[in-house]
């Protein structure tokens, strides 16, 4: 074991730790859109928008994210559309992420007693502020857990970007065992940096959660 | 059915909502470009030639802290400085190279190709950039090993997918005892597993490991001569840009008469090598 590999590299490492995160965090945030807005369809009165929500979820859940990355960068091209790697990075995380989260979202709201929505109604509440003070709240709290461990989730997959020449975390990781043939060394490296992000984004999810928990009393 | 459970956006507002969608999706996806009439033209318009390769095949292509270097990006730096352009560099791993190449991501791959019968049928190569006829390389203190054919009835690991490996398969055949050939998705692996004594020799062309063997001589050695036919590395292009691939081909026999190849090849090879001028037949 030569550790002075890692520390040779650790700013490389660090500028692709950087990427992966960055990418990360964008695919997790507008998949968090896509999520809502594809939760919203599925829950919709609207017999079409319930069933073009579920078709969503069962189409991006079903097609590996490489397969999904592979086909929005080499073969739309193919079509005269040519997405920007970073796009199709982003891109293809969002949409995969987006069938999971709202799933997520889904389940959370579920979740929420019917009984206490009828209550709210009862009392006078208009059915904006139920969705915003009652149905909302609870089903955030619930859904907390679920989605830390969906980004966590991510941005593990976010490695796979690499098929589109991204030089992320584990590309990099590559890079460093082909430039220096010590593999051991350079996935070593790579692994400490994805721990330390996971820990900090398990973190961050526990935080948030005993601050909503702290709202209800 | 209770109004609260259900989310119930009225048509107007779901058509007002797909929109914005489509419009945010027409903006991710970036601008269409149309086909290719002339890349040459094109990239001597464009002021840029843009080329792939993946960075992890030293000498050749090497991202060192994330700075390109190697054989590879000295030469097309070269070849662009010649047709007056800028270069700019993609990584991508070796199995999105090609595909990559099909579908006009980039246009050319500097990544170094052996010359084979079945490939010329689907790129046009370039004239031979480099040697890449196979070679093995054995643990240092391996004293079993003394000339290729030792290897017969041993284990010997390869990238898969390489004219290399192909070429291991026939010398086996012809051994008093086959080979025990073990597939890798790229040769760094196999290194890894000669490193810790899981194969006992790795195939790959002769200017990849000397290199290696140069770097870690504590661990690797060549094991000489090189036992395969001989096979040259060359760049590729898509089979209808023959006006580009006539570009970087003169450019390319300039740097061997102007001796920046020889430089090079000094560099990184630690020795010179005379190349064919024109596209050499393959034997394999």
């Amino acid at each position: 074991m030569h550790p002075q590999v890692i520390l040779h590299s650790f700013g490389y490492l660090t500028q692709a730790a950087g990427t992966t995160l960055a990418i990360s965090l964008a695919g997790i945030a507008l998949g968090f859109v896509i999520g809502a807005a594809v939760c919203i369809a599925r829950l919709s009165r609207e017999a079409w928008l319930a069933r073009l929500g579920g078709v969503y979820v069962s189409v991006f859940r079903g097609v590996p994210l490489l397969v999904l990355l592979l086909f929005i960068y080499y073969f739309l091209a193919k079509f005269g559309v040519d997405v920007p790697a970073l796009a199709a990075a982003i891109g293809g995380l969002a949409l995969s992420s987006g069938a999971y989260q709202a799933e997520i979202l889904r389940g959370a709201l579920a979740a929420t007693p019917p009984g206490q929505a009828e209550a709210a109604v009862a009392l006078g509440f208009s059915g904006v502020e139920v969705w915003r003070r009652i149905l909302l709240p609870q089903a955030l709290r619930i859904s907390i857990p679920p989605l830390i461990n969906e980004f966590i989730l991510l941005l593990k997959a976010s490695s796979l970007v690499s098929v589109v020449g991204i030089a992320e975390l584990t590309r990099v990781s590559m890079n460093i065992a082909s430039l220096t043939y010590r593999p051991l060394e350079a996935y070593v490296g790579g692994a400490l940096f994805y721990l330390a992000i996971n820990l900090c984004l398990a973190a961050l999810g526990a935080l948030t959660e005993r601050r909503l928990a702290g709202e209800r009393g | 059915m209770r109004k609260f459970e259900t989310f119930d956006p009225t048509r107007r507002e779901a058509l007002k909502a797909s929109l914005a969608a489509a419009a945010a999706a027409g903006g991710l996806f970036g601008a269409m470009r149309g086909a290719y009439a002339d890349t040459l033209a094109d990239i001597k318009k464009r002021g840029e030639l843009v080329v792939a390769t993946e960075m992890q095949f030293p000498p050749f292509d090497i991202s060192d802290n994330g700075v390109y270097k190697g054989v590879d990006r000295e030469l097309v730096d070269a070849v662009a400085k010649e047709l007056g352009v800028k270069v700019s560099y993609l990584d991508l791993p070796w199995t999105s190279v090609l595909p990559g190449l099909d579908a006009k991501k980039f246009d050319l791959c500097i990544a170094p190709v052996t010359i084979t019968k079945e490939r010329m049928k689907r790129y046009l190569f370039t004239v031979p950039i480099a040697d890449a006829t196979a070679a093995l390389m054995k643990r240092a203190d391996d004293k079993s090993i003394a000339k290729p054919e030792d290897i017969a009835g041993k284990t010997v690991g390869g990238q898969k997918g390489t004219s290399q490996l192909e070429q291991l398969k026939a010398f086996s055949a012809k051994l008093p005892k086959p080979v025990d050939v073990k597939e890798y998705v790229d040769n760094n692996q196999s290194y890894a597993d000669l490193a810790a004594g899981r194969i006992d020799a790795a195939v790959n062309s002769l200017p990849n490991l000397a290199y290696a063997a140069a770097q870690r001589s504590d661990a690797f050695a060549v094991v000489l001569p090189a036992f395969g036919q001989p096979t040259y590395f060359s760049w590729v292009g898509r089979l209808d840009d023959a006006t580009l691939v006539d570009a970087i081909n003169a450019a390319i026999v300039k740097t061997e008469a102007d001796g920046t190849m020889a430089t090079i090849q000094k560099k990184w090879f630690g020795q010179t090598m005379d190349l064919p001028k024109t596209v050499p037949q393959p034997s394999i």
